[in-house]
């Protein structure tokens, strides 16, 4: 047995990999992606304390809560039912330091007379201060409190693993790989026998962007910021997508919101899609017509927005002016990314737009 | 300081008339004017106009032609902007490392550290001064949002003035 002296051949690293297989892998694995969620359901729950009262008599536990419920309502511990077994919540520990400065036996005494002789002990317990959103997060509060729980199926979905199904999979897949295939056709002007650490391991960015409305490509853009410092590739896509609609600022890509030698190669590589936007109309167009503003595409509103890298603060901040229904991204952007590396933009509760986020291409 | 604002407010005004957002911005070296800009988000069909984005643009071209650095120039830049820079044109003025930012009212609709702080993704950080006639700079855009936006689209418009 000569083998055994022979060094075990290593694993080639995904870095060495060719661009070309690379993009192949991407297209055809079958893995899911998954969202990016904000922090409430993935960070631990907050726990807030609370008071809790043992009720000498669970006969009166109606009474109970009826006069707590007047005198102390819960407010903003709405989500807990106020009873449990033969405990009640009387308020939160911080409410009743700014109340007063009594201690609960004291203000249950002399405040909330009625109950004066209701409560056979008094004590702190730690409580979810936040409603559950989701089973697994009430299966979790159950244990220590009873709380109100609507379930919400979309979001149990969007939090698990198998959001899409194969098609959509599919598709979504495919679009990732043409962005991977524009950095393919600019790099390979400047190099050839490109790998895949070329993509990975430079600011190259690409963008694609899609009316899931009729399955079509709708623009595309190259990063070009190593000549003009905000023409990002999403910044030039939102341009790109504005000149299918009769306008645009910047002078580049063509009309039709993808560069025309640039669609000619894509379309040479993934012969099954479809490149082309729905009819603009204009504002006037839609009145004579009395069609509803639905009919014309306005900014990227439902548009799905395909990127090699998570988009910078500045770019994701573009998405959102430009509503765009989802963004999906291949690799992560640890320095500038604000989708999920820096910040999560998109769970900012007071901005006036929300997309959805996708990774997990890899 | 003031003349600067001023000169931002006018073009503020003319984005009013031109049926758009009323902000306006204005770049400046050395007591200079050498960029100068407004809203033209409805006219271009494209969200990410804004005057500040606009003004980026005007100073590249002139670096360009004049074969001069961008980014030592935008060290010296003093930004005049009616309105708070929203966090996409605060985090590209980040990136520029211009030296100040002065504006007029805070923007707590989508303001970059109104809404969302964005130092705190930034190892540089421009001087931010805000308040300078914050009245005049609300009252446009107090009278912009009293009438719907004309570029969206109908049902939309619709649905916030119920909501208001």
């Amino acid at each position: 047995m000569t083998e055994v002296t022979e060094p075990p051949t290593k694993k080639p690293k995904m870095a060495e990999a060719s661009l070309e297989n690379f993009i192949e892998n991407i297209k055809n694995s079958k893995k899911n992606l998954m969202a990016i969620l904000s922090d409430e359901f993935t960070k631990p729950t907050q726990f807030t304390q609370v008071y809790v009262g043992g009720v000498n008599n669970v006969q009166d536990l109606s009474k109970i809560i009826m006069t707590l419920n007047e005198k102390l309502p819960l407010k903003e511990l709405q989500h807990l039912k106020r009873a449990r077994k033969h405990e009640v919540i009387l308020c939160s520990v911080q409410y009743l330091n700014t109340q007063t400065q009594k201690t609960i036996q004291e203000y249950i005494k002399e405040d909330v007379y009625e109950l004066k002789d209701a409560f056979k002990y008094f004590k702190v317990t730690s409580l979810p201060a936040v409603p559950p959103k989701l089973k697994k997060q009430q299966q979790e509060f159950s244990r220590v409190w009873s709380c109100n729980f609507h379930p919400n199926a979309y979001l149990e979905k969007l939090c698990g693993d198998q959001f899409f199904s194969i098609n959509e999979l599919i598709e979504h897949r495919c679009y990732m790989a043409i962005a991977f295939e524009v950095a393919n056709y600019y790099l390979s002007k400047l190099k050839d026998n490109l790998l895949m650490s070329d993509v990975s391991e430079s600011n190259v960015n690409a963008t694609v962007v899609v009316d899931p409305t009729i399955k079509s490509v709708v623009a595309i853009s190259y990063d070009n910021r190593e000549n003009h410092p905000t023409q990002h590739s999403a910044m030039l896509a939102i341009d790109n997508v504005a000149k299918t609609q009769n306008g645009g600022a910047w002078n580049t890509a063509d009309k039709s919101g993808i560069d025309n030698e640039l669609q000619s190669h894509i379309k040479k590589k993934f012969a099954n899609v479809k490149f082309g936007t729905r009819n603009y109309l204009t504002k006037e167009v839609l009145n004579e017509q009395k069609k509803n503003a639905s009919e014309s595409p306005y900014l990227c509103t439902g548009y799905y927005v395909y990127m090699i890298r998570e988009p910078c603060v500045m770019c994701s901040m573009g998405l959102v002016h430009a509503r765009a229904n989802r963004v999906f991204f291949c690799f992560k952007n640890n320095l500038k990314g604000a989708l999920s590396s820096k910040t999560k933009l998109h769970c900012v509760p007071s901005l006036n737009h929300h997309f959805e986020v996708f990774t997990e291409f890899l | 300081m003031v003349d600067f604002m001023k000169r931002a407010l006018e073009l503020a005004s003319e984005a009013l008339s031109a049926q758009e957002v009323p902000v306006g911005c204005v770049f400046v070296i050395n007591s200079e004017i050498i960029a100068e800009s407004r809203n033209i988000v409805n006219a271009t069909h494209n969200p990410t106009r804004h005057a500040e984005i606009n003004c980026i643009d005007s100073v590249i071209e002139h670096c360009k032609t004049h074969d001069i650095d961008y980014m030592s120039y935008f060290q010296n830049v003093t930004v005049y902007v009616t309105v708070e820079p929203c966090i996409m044109c605060a985090a590209a003025l980040s990136n520029l490392r211009v030296k100040e930012v002065v504006y007029g009212c805070a923007n707590d609709r989508f303001g970059g550290k109104t809404v969302l702080d964005i130092s705190n993704f930034y190892d540089y950080n421009y001087k931010l001064v805000g308040d300078l006639m914050a009245t005049e700079a609300m009252a446009l855009l107090k009278q912009f949002y009293k009438g719907a936006n004309p570029n969206a689209p109908e049902s939309k418009a619709k649905k916030e003035k119920v909501s208001v």
